[in-house]
């Protein structure tokens, strides 16, 4: 019995009339799990702004929307964030089956919702489409040319991704020399050798590299999920997702291509990667995927690249210095997190196919 | 012209299953009357004095030959044979009956149409420069974003039940012809050097009870940002807008009480909050929007002289420059002397859009000053033009002349008008044909609104009429000086009411002092500007 | 002396309230109401949802024979009856 009132209080709404402010509603919904919405008539729109607002500053308990609302707004209140309606005139009058709306111009404004509004609907078939012809003409091509119809195609929304690692000096000055103002995203983990910091700042000079952007973790987001530092040791990847993966989500926001310097020899799940692929959302441009380890080192001789620092060393892979050891191969990446299952930090969506295939299934127009 | 998608097609269909079901359900009492009114209105149809009236919705004012037909084929089958513009760029029928509108909606949505948010407390029809993608002034072509507005703005989740209703212009030009000053958020289309394109954006403008200028929010919007950015501001003002006073709901009354600095911040404050991917305009989208609009290619290069005065003059008068070579812009004025400005029967409809399909790329559109356009006519077909107009009755010279009259439908039709408008406008352009005054005076604009809510945009007018239900009568206030495009100012009342014969006589009286007192090339304006209100006041009231 | 009005709710159509307690176009048919009768019938009136739209009580000259709108808003009763103005004002004058 005892439990059960227990569970019966915390299942008590709190209560916000439609009136209220955002922020006071944010407030009174903190750490609650149900919220009720009062509107005191149908056309009281702010329910509705107050609902999105909640959903997108995180609210993820049950949101009800309580009033004499209509059948015919229910669709609409469920993509603001609610779950249910409770109203006595929505099975009034018996008005029988509501008419579907299955496509809609809008995102959710919860920003979390599924619904993909037509714009970025018809903008991703196309993405894809234009990125699948690129790569039929591309297939075969050299790095350089690859790049040269890439970055002439993609200008202004594309940037490169480099971890200034063993192998990205190459790609990076076959970039600097088309066009050296393109964004060079780089994820400072804090977890880096301090030689990849000082490789990163001498290539930047050398190759006249204008746009380099410093990816850092969001520091309310690293002081809950890694107070101690220490995250590395204890969940290597959540300690990817906070340092690696959702910097780089936010920073690629901005662009429809990022260029990377995968390369099949790599091996493990990049063994298939191709020249231009598209990930369902942006065109990933691998203009070394085809070179071999040792075509890569010939390249490096021949422009007089430097190396970086470690590759000397017996690192032939270079992440952050607690996931990354030494290793046998050149090229290899058997020393990032040596002795787990894992192989890749999870920037990159390992299947990609499946969330192309996914944007193009929508109905073609 | 843009052409729907399936998903546009899907969307429209879906509203107006929905739509049909609603009424079904009106009449089977399912819904009552005050649950179905704010529904019925955001599907564009009113109640008024005799009949239901549904306004269609011509986004940004563009139509094609084959919807224009349509719109004639409804005018005769389910009206009374006529169809009334509107200065939001619309098209009204007054006399549907409530049964029958979702059959005219399925019509409608055959040509890729709809009356969705045409009415109601909702994002009305986005407005444009009637000359988009054919002036030659022109920074970039508005429409791709007006379509963008229109797709966004479309039974929107969130928006849907705002205070008050929302009225959005897009300018490309910077001579602005859609009058942003007064919209709830007017867009103007800035370029950077770089050429990279975005938006001016200004907010609180607005006519109606308490007219006000908008206010300029922000300088440069970069352009795929636009829907991020009018998501912000329709959230502020959705949750903090009045809903108690009808009278204070719009958004100006918000920007006004809070100030615009502080209106500015929230809006920058919830844009920071909700930007982000989904909200961006992908490149792709605005280019596939923006390959609809491309302009026509050049025409034959000789126009052939002519020595047909009436033709002249027509020409000089009611044809526009193009920014392409061999094509001009050909105004279309509704406004024959006497008749009801706006009004367009079903046969002139239908021989309109045989013209735009010989000598004009099939396309029409519709102005605020309740005119229709031929945009992109070659220049060489103008005499067949100006012969086809004159067949129908529409080929008076007077675009943008004195008798060129906007007037709202007015207590003939409105169930909210006080007095009425077209009967005034009828009398003061029959006067004006009468004393020359199309010939003798220069650039000035009248405008008529039947009540305070200024459908009629008096408050923007040279030279505007109010009219006012005092005891029962129709009195008439005169306003002199608004200005609509451009620096849009506020006119200023001249006098006591006055009575219908009395407000007739007034404004042709004030046409009359202009067409004598302008120097040479003066508008309304500078002659207005230079001599004062007074000597206009006086010929009107007496010293 | 007071008529009742509203539009009929399938066509929009102006209806007058008849003594037969239903609707009719012709205005002449409407029911004459005291000030004594008027809220009544009008009550009785409005519970018609399913005819009509709006039913309000308007002034009517009551030394007329036939119909003919009195009081403040007796231009739009008017209008509402005979149709719009369409044509010149002055010619419309006497309303």
């Amino acid at each position: 019995m005892a439990l059960d009132s227990t569970r019966q209080l915390t299942l008590d709404p709190v209560e916000i009339p439609a009136e209220r402010s955002p922020e006071d509603a944010l407030h009174l919904a903190a750490g609650s799990e149900r919220v009720d919405i009062l509107f005191g008539s149908f056309k009281d729109g702010r329910g509705f702004s107050l609902a999105a607002h909640l959903r997108k500053a995180g609210f993820t308990g049950e949101l009800r929307a309580v009033g004499p609302l209509l059948p015919d707004q229910e669709g609409a209140l469920k993509r603001v964030g609610f779950d249910t309606v409770l109203s006595d005139r929505i099975d009034a009058g018996g008005r029988g089956v509501r008419v579907p709306f299955e496509s809609v111009y809008q995102p959710d404004p919860t920003g979390g919702g599924t619904a993909e509004p037509a714009y970025r609907q018809r903008a991703l078939v196309a993405r894809g489409q234009h990125a699948d012809a690129l790569a039929e003409m591309l297939e075969g091509a050299s790095p350089e040319a690859i790049l040269a119809r890439t970055l002439e195609e993609y200008r202004g929304r594309i940037a490169v991704l480099s971890s200034f690692g063993s192998e990205a000096a190459l790609g990076l000055k076959l970039i600097a020399d088309i066009a050296p103002a393109t964004p060079v995203l780089f994820l400072d983990t804090d977890r880096h050798f301090p030689q990849t910091l000082q490789y990163r700042d001498a290539l930047i000079e050398r190759l006249g590299l204008s746009h380099v952007e410093i990816l850092e973790p969001d520091p309310e987001e690293a002081a809950r999920e890694d107070s101690d530092g220490q995250l590395y040791a204890r969940d290597s990847l959540a300690c990817c997702a906070l340092r690696k993966v959702r910097p780089l989500n936010r920073a690629l926001a901005a662009y429809d291509a990022v260029i990377t310097g995968r390369k099949r020899h790599h091996g493990g799940l990049r063994g298939s990667v191709k020249a231009v692929e598209f990930d369902g959302e942006r065109v990933r441009i691998n203009p070394l995927a085809h070179l071999s380890a040792s075509e890569v080192s010939e390249r490096f001789s021949a422009l007089d690249l430097p190396n970086h620092p470690l590759v000397e060393a017996g690192y032939p892979s270079i992440g952050c210095w607690p996931c990354t050891a030494q290793a046998s191969a050149q090229g290899s990446r058997e020393g990032r997190w040596a002795g787990q299952e894992r192989t890749e930090c999870g920037i990159f969506d390992p299947e990609p196919g499946k969330r192309a295939e996914r944007a193009k299934s929508v109905r073609l127009i | 012209m843009y052409r729907y998608d399936e998903i546009d097609r899907e969307i429209v269909d879906a509203r107006t299953a929905e739509f049909r079901e609603q009424v079904q359900a009106r009449l089977s009492g399912a819904l009552t009357e005050d649950e179905f009114k704010p529904l019925r209105l955001m599907n564009g149809v009113y109640l008024q004095l005799h009949a239901y009236m549904l306004r269609v919705a011509i986004p940004y004012g563009v139509l094609s030959s084959e919807q224009l037909r349509t719109l004639a084929h409804i005018a005769r089958t389910y009206d009374r044979g006529y169809g009334h513009f509107t200065t939001r760029q619309n098209i009204q029928f007054n006399w549907p009956k409530l049964v029958d509108i979702p059959d005219v909606l399925d019509q409608l949505a055959g040509v890729e149409m709809h009356a969705i948010q045409t009415s109601g407390n909702t994002i009305r029809n986005t407005t444009t420069d009637p000359f988009a993608g054919a002036a030659d002034d022109e920074i970039a072509d508005p429409r791709p974003w007006c379509e963008l507005i229109r797709q966004w703005s479309t039974v929107h989740p969130e928006f849907t039940w705002l205070p008050r209703k929302f009225k959005i212009a897009v300018t490309g030009s910077p001579e602005d012809r859609a009058a942003i000053g007064v919209h709830d958020i007017g867009l103007k289309l800035v370029a950077k050097d770089a050429g990279e394109i975005g938006f001016e954006v200004h907010v609180g403008g607005g006519q109606g009870r308490t007219p006000r200028i908008a206010a300029k929010i922000r300088d440069y919007l970069p352009a795929n940002e636009l829907l991020a950015y009018l998501t912000a501001v329709l959230r502020v003002y959705n949750l903090a807008g009045r809903r108690d006073n009808l009278y204070k709901a719009r958004i100006k009354i918000l920007v006004e009480s809070m100030g615009a600095d502080a209106f500015t911040q929230a809006v920058e404050t919830t844009y920071r909050d909700i930007r982000g991917r989904e909200l961006a305009l992908p490149a792709e989208e605005i280019e596939r929007v923006s390959s609809y609009f491309v302009p026509p290619p050049a025409g034959a290069p000789d126009e052939a002289p002519s020595n047909d005065r009436a033709f002249l003059t027509w020409r000089e008068v009611n044809v526009k420059p193009h920014k392409v070579a061999g094509r001009a812009i050909v105004v279309i004025a509704l406004k024959p002397y006497g008749k009801a400005p706006g009004d367009a029967t079903a046969e002139q409809m239908e021989a309109i859009a045989d013209l735009a399909d010989r000598y004009g790329r099939s396309e029409i559109r519709v102005t605020k000053e309740q005119n229709l356009v031929l945009p992109h006519v070659e220049a060489a077909a103008l005499p067949s033009v100006y012969e086809g107009l004159k067949a129908i009755g529409l080929a008076t010279a007077n675009a943008g002349r004195p008798s060129d009259i906007v007037a709202c439908p007015g207590l003939d039709y409105c169930n909210l008008a006080n007095a009425r408008s077209i009967p005034i406008a009828q009398a003061i352009s029959e006067a004006l044909e009468a004393a020359g005054l199309d010939e003798k005076a220069g650039e000035v604009t009248i405008k008529i609104s039947g009540c305070i809510n200024a459908c009629g945009h008096h408050h923007i007018a040279n030279i505007g009429l109010l009219g006012v239900d005092k005891k029962g009568e129709e009195v008439y206030q005169l306003t002199l000086g608004g200005i609509a495009d451009g620096d849009a100012a506020i006119g200023k009342i001249a006098g006591p009411g006055l009575s219908a014969n009395d407000a007739i006589d007034a404004v042709v009286t004030c046409v009359q002092v202009f067409a004598d007192r302008a120097e040479l090339g003066e508008t309304f304006i500078d002659t207005l500007t230079r001599l004062g209100h007074e000597p206009f006041k006086e010929a009107v009231y007496g010293a | 002396m007071k008529v009742i009005t509203a539009n009929r709710l399938a066509d929009g159509r102006v209806v007058y309230f008849t003594a037969e307690k239903g609707w009719s176009e012709n205005p002449d048919d409407a029911v004459r109401l005291s000030e004594a009768d008027a809220d009544a019938t009008l009550t009785l009136a409005s519970g018609d949802v399913l005819t009509v739209v709006g039913p309000y009580l308007i002034e009517v000259d009551s030394s007329a024979d036939t119909f003919r709108p009195a009081g403040r808003k007796h231009v739009r009763e008017t209008i509402r009856q005979t149709g719009p103005s369409a044509g010149s004002t002055r010619a419309l004058e006497g309303v």
